[in-house]
């Protein structure tokens, strides 16, 4: 969304590079191209996000039109890839904004070493011995899901898009407008927080150790 | 973390590093700090094993299919939309 460019500015030439420039030098019809090539990543993202069904097709919905919207002013000083995930997480911030007024819930990392000295656990439980394949199935992906909208929002976005949706701590970093220190104080207590729910998970359901 | 003879306090210094451990974000002197210490120290293994494979579910989390009513809902509003990006 930057208005101009800086001396020597390099163009990142990533994979939507050509399309971006056809749509932005007057072919507008290519723009469904774009939709098509990012909207299950996006409708997925919006899934974890937010808590609503609904809300989160209303961001798929509200993202893709801002990207429309701005798509001029990109200036390829970044992938294309991490410019829409900064107008998502953006307008997902602000949906969050109009909607909830309560304050964050913070996760210490004292909880999380707590929670560990009562558990001593000296062995490596089943779960994570096992071939990855053997694991995953609908019922886990379901339980992860639900784990992750269960987290407050601050560490949801970060996790969301470094272990999910595979940006870098920088560009993670980028795209939500946080220092990189930040981003990897609110990934490791957002993983903490899922280890503790795939842990209990696991415990309740028959046959795991 | 430990109870057998471990210096408890560089357990939880540690334990502060483990995602960026797991994300290769450290430099090589506290790596092999942190791979020395989970060799003698049972729990630190086991909590690194756990975190490790929190991360490798999260990125093996597949992606649903986008409902085709959602999906015929936003193609119908792009249409709609002038055919003109930003001025």
């Amino acid at each position: 969304m930057t208005k101009s460019n800086p001396p020597n500015h390099k163009k990142v030439k990533d994979k939507d590079f050509e399309l971006v420039q056809a749509i932005n030098s007057g072919r507008a019809d290519k723009f469904q191209d774009l939709v098509e090539r990012y909207e299950q990543k996006l409708y997925n993202f919006s899934l974890r996000t937010c808590r609503d069904t609904r809300d989160a097709e209303d961001l798929v919905q509200e993202t893709f039109l801002n990207v429309f919207r701005y798509l001029k002013d990109f200036r390829y000083e970044t992938k294309f890839k991490n410019w829409l995930y900064r107008i998502a997480a953006s307008t997902c911030i602000k949906k969050r904004r109009k909607s909830k007024f309560a304050p964050e819930r913070e996760l210490s990392l004292e909880e999380f070493i707590d929670k560990e000295e009562a558990d001593h656990s000296n062995q490596v439980p089943e779960w994570a011995k096992l071939p990855l394949d053997q694991l995953l199935g609908e019922e886990l992906a379901n339980t992860i899901n639900q784990a992750i909208l269960s987290l407050p929002d601050k560490y949801r976005l970060v996790i969301v898009l470094r272990d999910l949706e595979g940006f870098s701590t920088a560009e993670t970093a980028q795209i939500l407008n946080l220092s990189p220190p930040n981003v990897k104080v609110r990934l490791h207590r957002a993983r903490l927080f899922l280890r503790d729910k795939l842990k209990g998970y696991f415990k309740n359901d028959e046959g795991w150790p | 973390m430990t109870k057998d003879g471990h210096d408890h306090k560089h357990c939880l210094e540690l334990f502060e590093k483990l995602s960026e451990y797991l994300d290769n974000e450290l430099d090589e002197i506290t790596c092999q700090e942190i791979e020395q210490h989970i060799k003698d120290c049972v729990p630190c293994f086991v909590c690194m094993q756990t975190l490790k494979r929190t991360v490798d579910l999260c990125k093996q989390a597949a992606n649903k299919p986008v409902p085709a009513e959602v999906s015929q809902k936003l193609r119908e509003i792009i249409e709609n939309m002038p055919k003109t990006t930003s001025p």
